[in-house]
């Protein structure tokens, strides 16, 4: 209810002004994740990603393009379940869920927090050490990791962090 | 020697031409640049067409699809722009005597969606600014692949559509261990490739003929799918003639503004040229370089180019540049620009590597094999004056691609040529690979090719030997990483760093190597795992097969090749003359040489246990000093190249059972699997992923390169030579790659060549039949010092050629375990035949 709300109240926003101010606004409300992408991400990382794409779609209409059309089913989990959200997309919006879901197009099964980070946003990172070190276990279709991770990193790059 | 007139086989007189050296100078000023002309226009065919809603793409619809491509895609002429290595964009005009190019762009990377080009999604934004090989892009082309390309292949590359079908299957965990990226790779997912067209009907028959061949032998047959792929044929066959003509058409018009009379000539030449061929047969040297240059980006336009190889040029173009020759249309200067030319627009674009590929293979190229010389079909000496030229222009440009082979037949080639090549070698740092026309030609009849076909080999990618257009052997299919499999059976079926428990026949385990009391059951335990792994790497390569079957029908190579035509047959069906697949093993010396320690250390001294020996290389030797020494120490443990009994007999071990496990397995096309020993930079990549083994190398370290005893270990150059040789090259039949590393010697370089000429034959020795003779081997002329310079100051050394493990590549493009790995390469000084030594090179962090 108040996910439908908030799209409700902040959508015209991408209609009345230019990009450059819904991800000033998407910068100002993302404050934390920035801070974690900056030093080190903590059991809140996932959720401050997701929250933070959600409101970037609410608020820009080229991010939102992004979403135009396409329907996936995202898992995110820690092995031991400290940790556990989805994502889905669906009609040009996304939901973000605090539980597993079913019928996922793919599910990423990580470590922790900072291996979820170096997973998606890898540069300068040891990618190879990561699938080796088992930090990070995709199952499914791993085109839409790909489609997923230009998003995420979509998003920091309006917020100035890439 | 008819065929031979030069009185100075070296060509020496002859260098660039300044129009070559412009061209080559802005080649290395270039990055490369994305280009998404194909993915643009293969989509928006596929969508107005709906084959993204079918359940399989029939092979007209693909070769409807790619004729759309070809009649629409931009006819470059002449490149006008490029961007430097800081990504400014400079201009230029370029003056080949080609038009045509792979990709839109003057040095350009062909993205795939159907293949793998969504890996790049991610990067897409950053992968301009990334640290390795990094790719020149527009926002606006990345806003189009992620807006309106890349989206609709999500479900329908091949590697989705393959995960589908095993999902159905239900073997998803075949493709788990794939991913895992530790056991084997399968290069499906990103081509079928590794193949080498047959040119020779195309430029002397020209396409036109091949057209009315299709047409006829579809009025002739009654089978609807026969009809169909002949109609297929046609249509991409029009569609590259159409391409042609739009080349010539816009020559044409560039040669109306053109002002400088030398360049409207040459414009109107292409012009005059590109309308006649590839459409009909080629009249000149000229003519039929352009037919195969045409009809090689047709190609590439289809599959990605992984390994396609050119086969033999100099006997495809002899007659062509004999008759020019002869008639003074072109003098021998105008020929190797001809040639030098080609060189240039085969390199005209590069591999997608993403982000993580560059970490593993960093620095590869697009594999496109060329061969010269060794003897024809009737056995007679096929050296001729173009193979000279080829040579000399090979030697002038210095370039990566295309990777260039010699054959050579002892006895009926000359030593002379045989000098050439290792002179060029020692011009170049690294090439040509110089291949033994006796014992390739041997192994290739042992697996069931006839002579004529046999000797009518090629070699493709790395240094794979396939009989010229009319074998599809695939042979980069898969990438087995042989350490893995060594791993697996000193855990009892788990994986260090993965930690993966595999099953093997219903069971975990095959034992604890603590527990053996014979070297027989570790190697029975070896066999088990090995078996398992090869089983299920088979399977997946056929399951991939089958999904190229269903959705990706190769109709423009099948058009280019011998067999498809008679049997009415796309290549991916099985339409060649000769169908296998093949296997490339990374990895066989340090196995080897873990074996030999096994069996000498824990079995027959029994001065270690398998229970200790486990535990030092868990603690990667620390605290084992004493044992890491001796381990290393070839007078001490047996090692693979000096001749050692125990070290030959396990290293030819394991080659005979590979090569009968894979032999026991057809592939999706009813051929079968063939074994061989090359590993690019695999041997590299695959090295960090592995933790410290038996032989004493330590964790994360490179393993040893191809069929090439383990760097370091192997003092005397001809032991070295001979271990090698005595392999039973019947098992080596997807070919092999033994890296050596010379000093170069300028004091007397006369003699250097006399030594390196001595060198190669006698590696070849097959002690007048008695013996195997060594099938191939590549060098690195280069000293030690000049490449540390270039790992300090790469941008000083834009053009460091090195041979790494079958391919050539550029140094400053190696991630830096593999410039680790090339610099610590045993180094031979030939003088003296004995290894020069050095400290280990610090990996730079």
């Amino acid at each position: 209810m108040a996910s439908i709300l908030k799209r409700s109240l902040l959508s015209p926003v991408q209609y009345l002004f230019p990009d450059r101010i819904g991800n000033a606004a998407v910068k100002l409300f993302s404050k934390k994740l920035i801070q974690e992408l900056q030093e080190t991400a903590t059991d809140k990382f996932l959720e401050l990603l997701l929250r933070a794409m959600d409101l970037s779609f609410c608020l820009s209409r080229s991010y939102r393009r992004n979403i135009k059309n396409f329907e996936g089913r995202y898992v995110f989990r820690t092995a031991n379940n400290v940790v556990t959200a989805a994502a889905t997309f669906a009609n040009a919006n996304m939901k973000v869920h605090e539980k597993e879901i079913d019928k996922w197009n793919v599910r990423i099964t990580f470590k922790d927090a900072p291996a979820l980070q170096a997973f998606l946003f890898s540069k300068n990172q040891d990618i190879l050490d990561s699938i080796l070190k088992n930090e990070v276990e995709v199952d499914g279709n791993l085109n839409y990791i790909h489609k997923f991770g230009f998003m995420a990193r979509d998003l920091l790059r309006r917020l100035g962090v890439d | 020697m008819p065929n031979i007139t030069f009185e100075d086989i070296s060509l020496k007189e002859y260098g660039l031409t300044e129009r070559v050296s412009k061209l080559r100078k802005i080649y290395f000023k270039t990055v490369p640049e994305i280009c998404i002309e194909r993915p643009r226009l293969i989509t928006r065919f596929t969508l107005d067409n709906h084959f993204f809603n079918q359940n399989s793409i029939s092979v007209l619809d693909k070769a409807g699809t790619y004729r759309y491509t070809l009649e629409h895609r931009l006819p470059i002429v002449q490149h006008n722009c490029a961007y430097d290595k800081d990504m400014r964009l400079f201009k230029f005009q370029e003056a080949s005597l080609f038009g045509g190019s792979t990709t839109s762009k003057f040095k350009g990377v062909p993205l795939y969606p159907e293949f793998s080009a969504l890996v790049l999604w991610p990067e897409l934004w950053s992968i301009s600014k990334r640290a390795g090989n990094p790719f020149h892009i527009t926002d606006s082309e990345v806003e189009e692949l992620n807006y309106d390309i890349f989206p609709h292949w999500i479900e329908k590359s091949i590697h989705e559509l393959t995960r589908d079908e095993l999902s159905k299957k239900k073997r998803l965990d075949q493709m788990k261990l794939f991913e895992r990226l530790v056991f084997f790779l399968v290069s499906k997912p990103n081509c079928i490739s590794h193949t080498i067209p047959d040119f020779s009907r195309a430029v002397k028959l020209g396409l036109r003929e091949i057209i009315i061949e299709a047409e006829t032998k579809k009025s002739e047959t009654a089978d609807a799918s026969k009809k169909e792929f002949y109609s297929a044929i046609a249509e991409v066959l029009e569609g590259i003639i159409t391409y042609s003509r739009n080349i010539a058409s816009e020559a044409e018009k560039l040669s109306i503004n053109e002002m400088d009379p030398v360049l409207k000539k040459e414009l109107l030449n292409i012009a005059k040229v590109n309308r006649r061929v590839p459409e009909f047969s080629a009249r000149s040297f000229r003519e039929a370089l352009t037919t195969i240059w045409i009809c090689w980006t047709a190609v590439h336009l289809e599959n990605p180019n992984v390994g396609l190889s050119l086969g033999r040029l100099d006997q495809v173009l002899y007659d062509f540049y004999k008759r020019d020759i002869d008639n003074g249309v072109i003098n021998i200067q105008d020929a190797i620009e001809l040639v030098c030319c080609l060189w240039l627009k085969i390199g005209d674009h590069v591999p997608t590597i993403p982000e993580a590929g560059e970490q593993l293979f960093g620095g590869t190229g697009s594999n496109q094999a060329i061969t010269i010389g060794g003897i024809d079909t009737s056995r007679n000496d096929a050296v001729n004056d173009l193979t000279y030229v080829m040579l000399r222009a090979t030697e002038l440009m210095k370039l990566r691609d295309p990777n260039l082979n010699a054959r050579y037949y002892s006895g009926v080639n000359t030593r002379s040529y045989l000098k050439r090549a290792c002179e060029v070698n020692i011009n170049t740092g690294a090439t040509p690979a110089i291949h033994n026309d006796k014992a390739v030609i041997s192994t290739l009849i042992q697996k069931g090719e006839t002579v004529e076909q046999a000797r009518d080999y090629g070699v493709i990618g790395c240094v794979e030997p396939g009989s010229n257009g009319r074998s599809y052997g695939h042979t980069g299919a898969i990438l087995l990483n042989l350490a893995s499999i060594l791993e697996l059976t000193l855990f009892n079926g788990r994986h260090r760093h993965t930690g993966m428990d595999l099953k093997i026949n219903k069971e975990k385990e095959t034992g604890d190597p603590a527990g053996f009391t014979k070297f027989e059951q570790f190697k029975n335990a070896f066999e088990k795992q090995a078996n398992w792994i090869i089983k299920q790497v088979t399977e997946l390569n056929n399951t991939f097969g089958q999904i190229h079957q269903k959705f990706y029908p190769t109709p423009i190579l099948s058009s280019l090749f011998e067999g498809p035509m008679d049997k009415g047959k796309d290549l991916i069906q099985g339409g060649a003359v000769i169908n296998s697949s093949g296997a490339a093993i990374i990895g066989l010396a340090d196995v080897a040489d873990s074996l030999s320690a096994i069996q000498k250390l824990v079995f027959e001294e029994m001065s270690i246990t398998f229970a200790d020996l486990i535990d030092a290389i868990e603690k990667n030797f620390e605290g084992y000093e004493e044992l890491h020494t001796r381990l290393m120490n070839p007078d001490k443990t047996p090692k693979y190249g000096n001749e050692d009994p125990i070290a030959d007999a396990n290293v030819s071990w394991l080659v005979e059972f590979l090569d009968n496990a894979f032999n026991d397995k057809k592939n999706y096309r009813d051929g079968f699997y063939r074994v061989g020993y090359w590993t690019m930079t695999n041997h590299a990549g695959f090295g960090r992923l592995l933790k410290a083994m038996p032989n004493g190398r330590k964790d994360r370290e490179n393993f040893a390169s191809g069929i090439t005893p383990v760097s370091g270990v192997t003092p005397c150059l001809t032991k070295a030579l001979n271990s090698v040789a005595k392999l039973p090259n019947g098992c080596l039949s997807n070919g092999v790659a033994l890296n050596l590393k010379y000093t170069p010697e300028d004091t007397d370089r006369e003699k250097m060549l006399d030594n390196f000429a001595a060198s190669v034959e006698g590696y070849f020795d097959d002690a007048g039949g008695s013996g195997n003779g060594g099938m191939e081997i590549q060098f690195n002329i280069t000293n030690r010092e000049t490449f540390v310079k270039a790992v300090k100051n790469p941008e000083k050394y834009p053009e460091l050629l090195v041979r790494v493990s079958g391919y050539t590549a550029y140094f400053k493009d190696l991630n830096p375990q593999m410039q680790k790995e090339i610099i610590e390469r045993t180094e031979y000084l030939l003088s003296t035949g004995k290894m020069v030594s050095y400290a280990p090179f610090p990996l730079s962090k």
